[in-house]
């Protein structure tokens, strides 16, 4: 139940991602709205590892390491998850520099204004 | 005891953040959807961590530090955010009469 | 017209896609086989608390190698695309000296940026034990620099030192990575160096110093892609 509401959350902001950078003009909502559709997609990642009643896989004193196997959700996940959330700000950085580039050549931030093809 | 009141501290927290998402849509210009944007989330922070503090009491030295940082740092960056988007002019509602950072910035710049 | 349409059309068989995972999702009751294995692998070896760290420290370590080349490749990017700006092309007013932050803002930096830097350090050295690690914490040092760089917009951060500390941190992520294949059984294993005792701070081997280097390697990277937008 828990991962159902979780999962439908992520994919719902995938779609509201893929909404906002197909609708937008103005790059710098464009970029948001990748960002947004990373965030889900980090979301629904984790999702899927969630196990009925699991808790975090970090052993400590209210978790023995003996019984660690049957009480954690799956780790491998959110160690994937964290590898994706890194790569995404470094994705959206290269984006902005783009978008600053962009906006000294042609002085509006509107996608409109680049028409010209490029061969 | 302590759970019912820490419910409903979180809940109380929950409803302040959403009516700060309310007044971010809702307001008309820049400045006062920052305005309704901090100071509703903020409080809606204190009353969501302050709950938990309630739900679980041996965590209480964290979350009060946690309130301070939350408390620290919010206003601050609000704060330098109006006041870059007051330099490069970004247009006020037509309703807002009085401009009391130009009236400030004018006074210095004439030497009162 | 035809735009919109296609948007729609897009957006409805996105959402049916969705919508069919959603109602097919079933939960899991039991770990998959390979999480298993890892749960129950990482304390016993590798003595480390976290088990999310262990995995991306020793079993994956490989692809925490190469997300630090794809960091490199960005900070460098940015530098490229953001770098030797023609400033004959742009007719700008004659550049005006950056204005002083406000006292809200000085005062609050002074108070912040060096709890940020020590909230930083926690969660850093705290990679192997709790939640936390090295890019996690390099993000959280970057944000101090953020921090301190809008309190004082007239300082120039040294561009030159980050970007040697970064790439030393990197070189010596690899070396003990070697030192690992040559002393211990694998690239990057990190019984390198003894394990100690579990759960406490110099415990699980190589993998505190490995957080460490990280961690300085993805601040130092993060400041400098700030700060290039900056200038």
């Amino acid at each position: 139940m828990i991962s159902t509401v979780v999962l439908a959350t992520g994919l719902t902001l995938i779609l509201i991602g893929i909404w906002g950078m197909l609708t937008h003009r103005n790059i710098l909502r464009i970029v948001i709205g990748f960002s947004l559709a990373g965030t889900g997609t980090h979301i629904v990642m984790v999702a899927l590892g969630y196990v009925a009643g699991g808790t975090a896989p970090i052993i400590d004193r209210s978790l023995g390491a003996a019984e660690a196997s049957s009480r954690v959700v799956d780790p491998i996940p959110s160690a994937l998850a964290v590898t994706a959330i890194v790569i995404g700000l470094a994705v959206t950085a290269i984006m902005l520099a783009f978008a600053i580039r962009l906006y000294e050549a042609k002085k509006t931030l509107s996608i409109d204004a680049f028409t010209e093809s490029k061969w | 005891m302590a759970e019912l009141i820490g419910g409903l501290l979180v809940l109380a927290g929950a409803v302040f953040h959403l009516s700060a998402g309310l007044g971010i849509l809702r307001m008309p210009d820049a400045y006062t959807r920052m305005q309704a944007g901090t100071k509703a989330s903020t409080l809606g922070n204190t009353l969501v961590v302050g709950g938990i503090g309630f739900l679980h009491p041996d965590w209480t030295l964290k979350l009060l530090l946690v309130i301070y940082f939350v408390l620290m740092t919010n206003p601050i960056s609000s704060h330098a955010l109006a006041r870059a988007a007051h330099r490069i002019q970004v247009p006020m509602s037509r309703r807002t009469t009085v401009d009391a950072l130009r009236q400030a910035r004018e006074q210095s710049r004439d030497g009162t | 017209m035809i735009r919109r349409l296609a948007i729609v059309l897009v957006l409805a068989l996105f959402g049916l896609v969705f919508a069919s995972l959603t109602v097919h999702h079933v939960e899991r009751h039991s770990l998959p086989p390979l999480g298993k294995r890892y749960v129950e692998l990482v304390p016993q070896e590798l003595g480390a608390a976290n088990v999310i760290t262990g995995i991306l420290l020793t079993y994956r370590a490989f692809d925490t190698l190469g997300e630090i080349a794809v960091l490199f490749m960005v900070a460098a990017a940015v530098g490229l695309v953001l770098g030797r700006r023609e400033r004959r092309d742009l007719p700008r007013d004659a550049p005006q000296p950056p204005r002083p932050a406000s006292e809200i803002v000085r005062t609050g930096a002074q108070i912040l940026v060096p709890l940020i830097a020590i909230f930083a350090a926690y969660i850093i050295a705290n990679g192997h034990l709790s939640a936390g690690g090295g890019f996690q914490g390099g993000a959280v040092f970057a944000s101090s620099a953020v921090l301190l760089l809008l309190a004082a917009p007239s300082r120039q951060l040294d561009q030159q030192l980050l970007s040697s500390t970064e790439s030393t941190a990197g070189v010596l992520f690899v070396l003990v990575g070697v030192a690992g294949t040559i002393f211990a059984s694998g690239f990057l294993d990190n019984r390198l160096l003894p394990l100690g005792q579990f759960g406490s701070l110099f415990s699980a081997g190589a993998m505190p110093v490995l957080s460490v280097l990280l961690g300085v390697k993805v601040g130092c990277e993060l400041s400098v892609i700030i700060d290039r937008f900056r200038s």
